[in-house]
């Protein structure tokens, strides 16, 4: 049924809606801009006024969406117009049209009584709050669900905290929707990040091609070159590495998208700090966006809780037995 | 004790396939001796390695896409990397004749007459000739268009003067891949040619250079006045050059398709190996976050590998890409055999044989290692090769 859509066409479009919501007043009105383009709903199913596409569609729409600092939650609600519908699909359709503004708060449980790391909570009119037993809430902010202002690093999409006062009312995800839900924000969030890094990586190709010392281009200096060279290898590891996650017959589709969101995360932050050193002094002003870039992917980074994962799959590794050839070594741990 | 978990019989290829018939063909040939996790003194000879060689030819482990006219399996790519896949998680040792199957096959099926394909590409696969690669010369290393070694025609063939440098494997080779010049220096890329020299010709002579890890692998191979008959010339003058950057270009991507599972199985080693003393498990628990990188790693390489195969497959050129896993492997590699390295290095005294059998291996990794970001291309000019094709940067205003 998807043979003759092509997630390539997505990107054009992505891009030019991205650029549009760069003039948007606020989030909501980049919100409409982006439900009216099909962007939000894009994996959602068309009952729930989405297109109904598989998740590789939703990569270059999350890939433009980091090159272009876009001031919107859209990680947040591609996945919550899509893990809604079957719940509640009028919600759903409101989240997809951009109508309804929703994000989730990616730290902490209701039963702590304060959940944190919800990009831009305070402009959301709801935020899914997750559960001790993994399953989450979508509440509606307001009364029992209030937000509260918190050092933010990423300027373009701040987070929030949600303070939580009394019962918790809304849909309910289960918690194997939450655990899809947060397996295929892996997925999103490395298409953001592989956007991301590689607008960061063009800036500072055309900057070091532009600006003149000693008489020649930076990029006439082979220590710049291969900088800018690595840092190409690391956006094109990211995106061979998303592609083949995303492939229906891949070995094992769960750490493929771990591993590459992982190293991804690590590798984004990278790319931005490199190209901050290619501009020098140009790099640490805030005129310049490479910050907002390096904010952005820090944030991710957090909502990702890629520090803990990295450590949790570095303790599956050490328990696991994974190879049959080193099977008659004794076990004894 | 042999220990079975769900988990080790989750990774068993399905049945009937072709992973799952190279699997066993490996399970039944792969004595102790060949094993690279046994550390046997003796280990396998060569001619042992060079017998085991031949017997995959058989099996269908090696040959697999080429032509069966050719004394190849006529497969495609998809079985080529089923079958990897099984090679890399296994500890079979290196092939001898990569060089033959990875290098000279491809270069012979692209520009060869059709009586040299049909006369030189079964022998490769029976393990009749183990070929070497001429190219690397002591002034032209990373700078290959510099080499000097000089094809003269003369009325029989060509007579061939030079020197060759770091020539894996010619001590044992029948046949050198040899990259001369028939013009001068001065023209740097054109008049390079190709030619399938048998190492028995009168007037060459090989010396072995120890390399750091104690091997007498590669050589100095030393022409002079070799001739060498017009049969033996691969592809016409000229076409030397443009026909070996096009097929490394490919070879990149397609060669040692099974280093991403290797990866993978030397890290299943060492995890498998700490788990059989309390005291190494300790030492590796300290080790989660820097393993967890390397098993990272090795998904993002199978990315590549894979980005680049369907390209192949949609008949896409490869070009420069085929810098990035290339690139990528070599240093991730050598990030886990330092992380390897230094955690064997920590094993206590009185270790058990799989211990030690481990720390061996790891040490022999670590070593050989170092090569990996110099031969096929050193890191910089791989660097290079991306700032220049890909990234497309100017050098000035
Ligand atoms: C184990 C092993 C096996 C090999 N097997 C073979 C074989 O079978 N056949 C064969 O033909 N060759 C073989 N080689 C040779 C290999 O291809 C060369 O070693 C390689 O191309 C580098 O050349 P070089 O050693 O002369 O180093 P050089 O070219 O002298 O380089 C020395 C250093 O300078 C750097 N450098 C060079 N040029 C530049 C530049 N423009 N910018 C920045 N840095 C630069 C290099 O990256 C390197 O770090 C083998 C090498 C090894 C280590």
């Amino acid at each position: 049924m998807f043979d003759d859509l092509d997630p390539k066409e997505f990107e054009e479009t992505a891009a030019a809606v991205v650029d549009a919501c760069a003039s948007a007043d606020d989030a909501k009105a980049r919100g409409a801009l982006l439900g009216e383009a099909g962007l939000i709903g894009v994996t959602a199913p068309e009952d729930a006024g989405g297109l109904g596409l598989p998740l590789d569609f939703a990569v270059p729409v999350l890939s433009a969406a980091g090159a272009g600092l876009l001031g919107f939650p859209l990680i947040e609600a591609v996945l919550l117009a899509k893990a809604l519908a079957p719940v509640d699909a009028d919600l759903a359709g409101r989240i997809a049209s951009g109508e309804t503004l929703a994000t989730v708060a990616w730290q902490g449980r209701a039963e702590d009584g304060l959940v944190a790391a919800a990009p831009l909570g305070q402009e959301a009119d709801h935020v899914l709050i997750l559960r001790a037993d993994g399953s989450a809430v979508l509440a509606q902010t307001g009364n029992a669900v209030t937000a509260r202002a918190v050092p933010a690093l990423d300027v373009d999409a701040p987070e929030s905290a949600f303070d939580i006062s009394g019962d918790l009312t809304g849909p309910v995800l289960d918690a194997a929707s939450v655990a899809t839900l947060q397996r295929e924000a892996q997925v999103l969030r490395t298409a953001f990040v592989a956007g991301s890094s590689d607008r960061c990586l063009t800036l500072a190709a055309d900057y070091a091609q532009d600006r003149s010392q000693f008489g020649k281009i930076l990029a006439a200096n082979q220590v710049i070159r291969h900088r800018l060279s690595r840092d190409k290898l690391a956006v094109s590891t990211m995106r061979n590495g998303l592609k083949r996650a995303l492939k229906a017959d891949v070995e094992d589709a769960d750490l493929a998208i771990e591993a590459t969101w992982l190293g991804t995360a690590r590798a984004g932050i990278s790319v931005a700090e490199s190209a901050i050193q290619v501009f020098g002094g140009m790099g640490f002003t805030w005129e310049v966006p490479l910050h907002r870039h390096l904010r952005q992917m820090r944030a991710q980074s957090a909502y990702g809780a890629v520090a803990q994962a990295t450590e949790g799959l570095g303790d599956r590794l050490i328990a696991a037995r994974t190879n049959e050839w080193y099977g008659e070594i004794e076990h004894v741990v | 004790m042999t220990h079975v978990d769900p988990k080790t019989e989750g990774a068993t290829p399905a049945a009937g396939s072709y992973a799952a018939k190279t699997r066993a063909w490996i399970q039944a040939n792969l004595t102790d001796e060949l094993r690279t996790d046994r550390c046997l003194d003796p280990g396998a000879t060569l001619q042992q390695k060079i017998d085991f060689e031949a017997a995959q030819h058989i099996g269908g482990l090696t040959g697999i896409m080429w032509p069966k006219d050719y004394g190849g399996h006529g497969l495609t790519v998809r079985e080529h990397l089923e079958a990897n896949r099984e090679i890399g998680l296994s500890p079979m040792p290196n092939a001898v004749n990569s060089i033959g199957k990875e290098l000279a096959g491809p270069i012979i099926m692209a520009v060869g007459r059709e009586d040299q394909k049909r006369d030189l590409l079964p022998k490769i696969l029976k393990m009749e000739h183990i070929w070497c690669q001429g190219f690397s010369e002591p002034g032209a290393g990373s700078d290959l268009a510099g080499l000097r070694t000089r094809a003269e025609k003369t009325a029989d063939g060509w007579k061939v003067n030079g020197q060759k440098i770091w020539t894996s494997g010619a001590s044992k080779s029948q046949r050198c891949l040899l990259l001369a010049r028939s013009g001068k220096p001065e023209d740097r890329h054109k008049g390079l040619m190709l030619f399938a020299v048998p190492m028995d010709s009168p007037g060459i002579d090989v010396r072995e250079i120890t390399s750091i890890d104690g091997a007498r692998s590669f050589c100095e191979v030393f022409f002079n006045d070799v001739i060498v008959d017009d049969a033996n010339m691969l592809g016409s003058p000229d076409e030397g050059w443009a026909a070996a950057t096009r097929v490394l270009s490919i070879e990149r991507a397609t060669n040692r398709m099974y280093r991403s599972w290797r990866f993978q199985s030397e890290i299943d080693h060492l995890v498998m190996g700490c788990q059989s003393d309390n005291r190494t498990y300790k030492i590796l628990r300290g080790y989660r976050r820097e393993l967890a990188q390397c098993r990272i790693d090795v998904e993002l390489l199978k990315g590549h590998v894979e980005a680049l195969v369907d390209d192949l497959l949609d008949g896409k050129e490869i070009g420069p890409r085929g810098s990035f896993p290339k690139l990528f492997w070599s240093e991730a590699h050598q990030r886990f055999a330092q992380m390897a390295y230094e955690i064997v290095s920590r094993f206590p005294a009185d270790s058990n044989q799989a211990l030690r059998d481990l720390k061996a291996r790891m040490e022999h990794i670590y070593l050989t290692g170092r090569a990996e970001t110099i031969y096929a291309g050193t890191t910089e000019i791989q660097l290079d090769i991306i700032a220049k094709r890909i990234l497309k940067l100017k050098k000035a205003a």
